[in-house]
């Protein structure tokens, strides 16, 4: 997350505070505790094999690969494209190719599927939060 | 005139004895504030409160996330920060000695509602900073009546009412949130509940009638008849109900009866009755801004007649895109109750 991004972020939370009267907007296609475990956030390091710009969740799939050297891929969740684009992010922000570092919470039920709330590029950029045009990344 | 003058000069030596107080024994509580994911947050409102005299003192972070609360009394404060989307960060008891800093960093948590990349925080945070409604009179149709056309973002609720739910009604709630909301209709691509709306919605507007399009729902519209008709005789289940409107001054007041029984009432999971009927007030109060009241009568799930009142900014520049929710919707398989 760079500076810039988050300091609009908190201006914003500034005034949403201000207003004390503010509901949180509806969220969420599904209900995030009846897929994600959030007592088990995990880090995973790959490379993107396919990005899915859909509905209702835009999803990416990461090459993985254990200390033993087999691979396996993981499928991570996003928000939906209609989301990601008023943000300003695109279904060029990710490539098949670029190294990733993700951060997020696994599914329950023991698939290789995670709800991603942290996306690093190996070149420190960190994309799908906030918004692209808040500063320049880092 | 003796007895003021010595008044005075007690006045000035207890200001003489509470500024030496307050230069030899105050301290400092310091350190960073970090979101859920390590990321530095700047401008955050970090509050101490001294725990015996109940004064509040207050501090932001700078770009690079560090705060500072100097000149603090000796005592026992409790430090506290709350940002929306994120869990309230609070801690008691932080000591605080004459010359010295206690460390408080602060890593906030996740919120109870997690939600993915572009849900999150910083996604409601973006979408706030493009709230920018403009200014000017109510925009009005040839017939001389508030136009309510244009796309508006998800309101925010100035007044949540009281809703009063009957036992049964919660009942069935509770158990639907035990079970993590897993069979919720939207969770299999059908539509929203009945009070939901956004993030971002459009309405057109014409003589005969109003189409709301909503842009994360599925099919995501429904018609609003301005025609005069009535509602059908016999009653015909439908997901977004049936509706009619009609004009009482410059509010546009629309009546929705006969919804599908499967539709969830509200966010909470609440359910409805046949008997629901739901009468939204709209008045466009000017260019930027749409109030509506909205009333839900169901006596088979609430004791008496719940009325929230609701404020959307126009969104001028935004777009709705189509949601093809069963376009690639892989989760149901995943989802788990308790």
């Amino acid at each position: 997350m760079n500076k810039k991004n988050k300091a609009g972020f908190l201006s914003v939370a500034a005034i949403v505070l201000g207003l004390m009267v503010v509901t949180m907007p509806a969220l969420a296609h599904h209900s995030f505790a009846a897929e994600f475990d959030a007592t088990k956030p995990l880090t995973l390091a790959g490379i993107v094999t396919k990005l899915e710009w859909t509905n209702p969740h835009a999803r990416f799939h990461v090459s993985v690969k254990d200390e033993g050297g087999a691979t396996t891929t993981w499928d991570f969740e996003l928000g939906s494209p209609n989301g990601l684009m008023r943000h300003g992010w695109s279904r060029n922000s990710l490539k098949p190719g670029d190294m990733v570092t993700v951060m997020g919470y696994p599914a329950k039920d023991g698939s290789k599927l995670v709800n991603a709330r942290s996306v690093t590029l190996a070149d420190g950029r960190k994309i799908f939060a906030g918004s692209p045009d808040d500063g320049p990344t880092q | 005139m003796k007895r003021l003058g010595h008044s005075v000069w007690g006045f000035g030596l207890f200001l003489v004895a509470l500024t030496a107080f307050g230069q030899g024994g105050t301290g400092t509580i310091s350190g960073t504030v970090k979101d859920p994911v390590g990321g530095i947050v700047a401008g955050a409102s970090i509050q101490a409160t001294n725990a015996s005299t109940g004064t509040v003192y207050k501090s932001t972070s700078s770009k690079a996330g560090a705060y500072t609360l100097a000149d603090l009394s000796a005592g026992s404060y409790d430090v506290s920060l709350t940002l929306p989307g994120v869990a309230p960060f609070a801690v008691k008891n932080v000591a605080v000695t004459a010359g010295s800093t206690a460390r408080v960093d602060i890593n906030l948590k996740e919120g109870t509602q997690l939600s993915t990349l572009g849900e999150d925080p910083l996604a409601i945070a973006a979408d706030l900073k493009r709230h920018h409604p403009p200014s000017g009179p109510t925009p009005r149709t040839s017939e001389g009546k508030p136009d309510l056309s244009g796309v508006w973002w998800s309101p925010r609720t100035v007044d949540p009412g009281k809703p009063e739910f009957l036992a049964s009604a919660v009942a069935i709630a509770r158990k639907r949130n035990e079970d993590n909301r897993k069979d919720s209709p939207q969770a299999r691509c059908l539509p929203n509940a009945v009070t939901r709306i956004g993030p971002l919605y459009e309405f057109v507007q014409s003589k005969d009638y109003l189409v709301m399009i909503s842009d994360d729902d599925s099919p995501g519209f429904h018609q609003i008849y301005l025609d005069g008709r009535p509602h059908p005789k016999e009653p015909d289940p439908l997901w977004y109900g049936h509706s009619i409107g009609h004009w009482e001054g410059d509010t546009l007041v629309v009546d929705r009866v006969n919804f599908e029984e499967q539709v969830w009432l509200d966010q909470d999971a609440h359910p409805h009755s046949d008997k629901l009927h739901v009468t939204e007030r709209y008045r466009r109060v000017d260019l930027g801004h749409l109030e509506t009241e909205v009333t839900v009568e169901d006596p088979g799930v609430l004791a008496k007649p719940w009325t929230m009142k609701r404020v959307s900014d126009l969104a001028p520049g935004e777009e709705i895109r189509e949601f093809i929710c069963a376009e690639n919707n892989t989760d149901v398989e995943h989802l788990v109750g308790r």
